[in-house]
């Protein structure tokens, strides 16, 4: 089963919130506010809402890439981000963030953009590299290693920079709608390499998608988002039993009331 | 052989006979004929006059050319994360750009005399705008997402320079230094038949006093093989280095020179 058996907090969001504009002149627009949130050690925490609720915006300050306005981020009880704290993106390596772009640097192969952000904290060990090339084999890319980024498909670039993200090991990992661009069929391949890499891996997910069959089929949990400012609206556990086969997930029992709990959710809050 | 290569040599061919027609109807007092070029070429190879004069602007182009680009290159790099100096640098730098160098020479040869100095002044100046203004371009085209994942990666700014922001501007310099080549010998050239006793700038001036037009082309013929062959050698260098952009992106965007 999943990660509910440990409940050891690793990521909290205490009243965070993110403005645009200046303070002193009144003219704030607040993006989210007043967002708590506590994710559990090893959990896999699916993040909706409707568009423009503030989904990437959410991962964007928890990544520290955007300044939060207020509040604060705490890591494993300790504060690492915050509106009164200067910028640390990635929180010393331990938050990994796999955007919507695989981002992957264009001048180096497959294996030296995995090794990347190994290579910049240390001389890879050989486990660095066992582990680089056993999550490579796990996405099914042995055999591109030595490619160029714009020498592989949509689908092949994404998974080397999940690969990449995870190899370095950060305990948090965001992802940004990660499989959006792709097709259906790749798109399920995806989904089910995750979840078994991240149960080989023992990550925290906090994982943003606008597909309720994916929140659902991945997470142990959904945190939904709406409003303006956005704030969650719904979180709900789904309990459902792993391990799962994303493309069949529909058929679990408890599948239609967690499905239409979301799209209410979604319908009423959005449009 | 392929079918494009057929087409040049005979295009060649056919430019050649029709040169060597024209001098021989015309008199080869106005442009020579190709057969005089060559054995002119042949005679002043054997007894070293284009090796003495070949390499003082070879010379004064390389010496130019590194002292252009690696300034021009290093502070457009500088520049990227001081937005108020670059604001500064770049009006001053818009002035300087503006002013046609060769105006400068007299310049030149007042402050370094008329030896080598002062042509390598000329090329400097020349080529340290042309590198410079294209490193710019790299440095502003670097992309954002990739900065902001290599931050979150815990990149320190070194890191970044040397792993993210470098080589996304080693497209724009080579773009810039392949433009700054026929730029770098034609300064070295214009500073010779300006004031000099060497040089090919020299021996083209030179032919032209003495009414010697087979000298003149001869000039022009070691010019261009002198640009051809160092821009295929930036060539190859510049494919060793972006082996890993797609075959689309292999023609780099350059800034008009």
């Amino acid at each position: 089963m999943s990660a509910h058996t440990m409940q050891t907090p690793v990521l909290q969001l205490r009243n965070l919130g993110i403005a645009y504009g200046q303070a002193v002149s009144g003219e704030r627009r607040w993006i989210l506010r007043n967002l708590d949130l506590t994710v559990n050690d090893g959990e896999f925490v699916t993040v909706m809402g409707s568009s423009g609720a503030g989904k990437s915006t959410l991962l964007n300050v928890v990544a520290q890439t955007l300044q939060p306005s207020e509040g604060q981020i705490v890591f494993r009880g300790k504060p690492v981000g915050g509106a009164d704290m200067p910028p640390d993106p990635g929180s010393a390596r331990q938050i990994g963030y796999v955007t919507q772009d695989d981002n992957l640097l264009p001048w180096r192969t497959v294996w030296d953009n995995v090794m990347f952000p190994i290579a910049l904290a240390r001389k890879p060990t050989p486990s660095d590299i066992e582990h680089a090339e056993r999550l490579l084999e796990q996405v099914g890319l042995s055999a591109w290693i030595r490619h160029y980024p714009h020498q592989l498909s949509g689908g092949m670039r994404k998974r080397a920079s999940l690969a990449r993200t995870l190899a370095y090991s950060p305990p948090v990992v965001l992802m940004d709608e990660p499989f959006g661009a792709l097709d259906a069929e790749t798109r399920a391949h995806l989904q089910a390499d995750l979840l078994n890499l991240w149960a080989t891996e023992k990550k925290t997910i906090l994982f943003v998608t606008h597909d309720i069959n994916e929140a659902i089929a991945l997470g142990d949990r959904v945190v939904v988002l709406s409003g303006s400012p956005g704030r969650i609206v719904l979180e709900r556990a789904f309990n459902i039993s792993r391990p799962r086969d994303p493309e069949l997930i529909f058929k679990e029992a408890s599948f239609a009331g967690h499905y239409d709990a979301i799209r209410s959710c979604l319908r009423g809050a959005g449009h | 052989m392929n079918k494009t290569a057929i087409d040049r040599a005979i295009l060649a061919v056919v430019v050649l006979v029709i040169w060597e027609t024209i001098g021989r109807v015309a008199g080869s007092y106005w442009i020579s004929t190709p057969w005089l070029v060559v054995s002119r070429l042949w005679e002043l190879a054997l007894n070293g006059d284009l090796w003495f004069h070949g390499r003082y602007t070879l010379g004064e182009a390389l010496g130019g050319f590194v002292l252009g680009a690696v300034p021009g290159c290093l502070s457009a790099m500088l520049l990227r994360r001081h937005p108020f100096v670059r604001t500064a640098v770049l009006s001053v730098a818009a002035i300087g750009y503006a002013v046609p160098k060769t105006a400068l020479v007299p310049l030149f040869i007042l402050w370094l005399g008329v030896g080598p100095g002062a042509k390598v002044a000329l090329v400097a100046s020349a080529v340290f705008f042309i590198v410079f203004y294209s490193t710019l371009n790299g440095v502003d085209a670097v992309d954002g997402k990739l900065l902001q994942s290599a931050k979150v990666m815990g990149a320190s700014e070194r890191q970044i320079l040397w792993h993210v922001v470098g080589p996304s501007v080693v497209p724009f310099v080579f773009g810039g230094l392949r433009v700054a080549i026929p730029y770098a010998i034609g300064g070295a050239i214009v500073g010779e038949i300006i004031s000099s006793n060497r040089g090919i700038g020299y021996l083209t001036q030179y032919g032209a006093m003495d009414f010697d037009t087979t000298l003149v082309f001869v000039s022009l013929v070691v010019v261009m093989f002198i640009v051809l062959s160092l821009s295929a050698v930036l060539a190859g260098v510049q494919r060793r280095l972006l082996r890993w952009q797609s075959d689309s992106q292999t023609s780099p965007q350059v800034v008009g020179a």
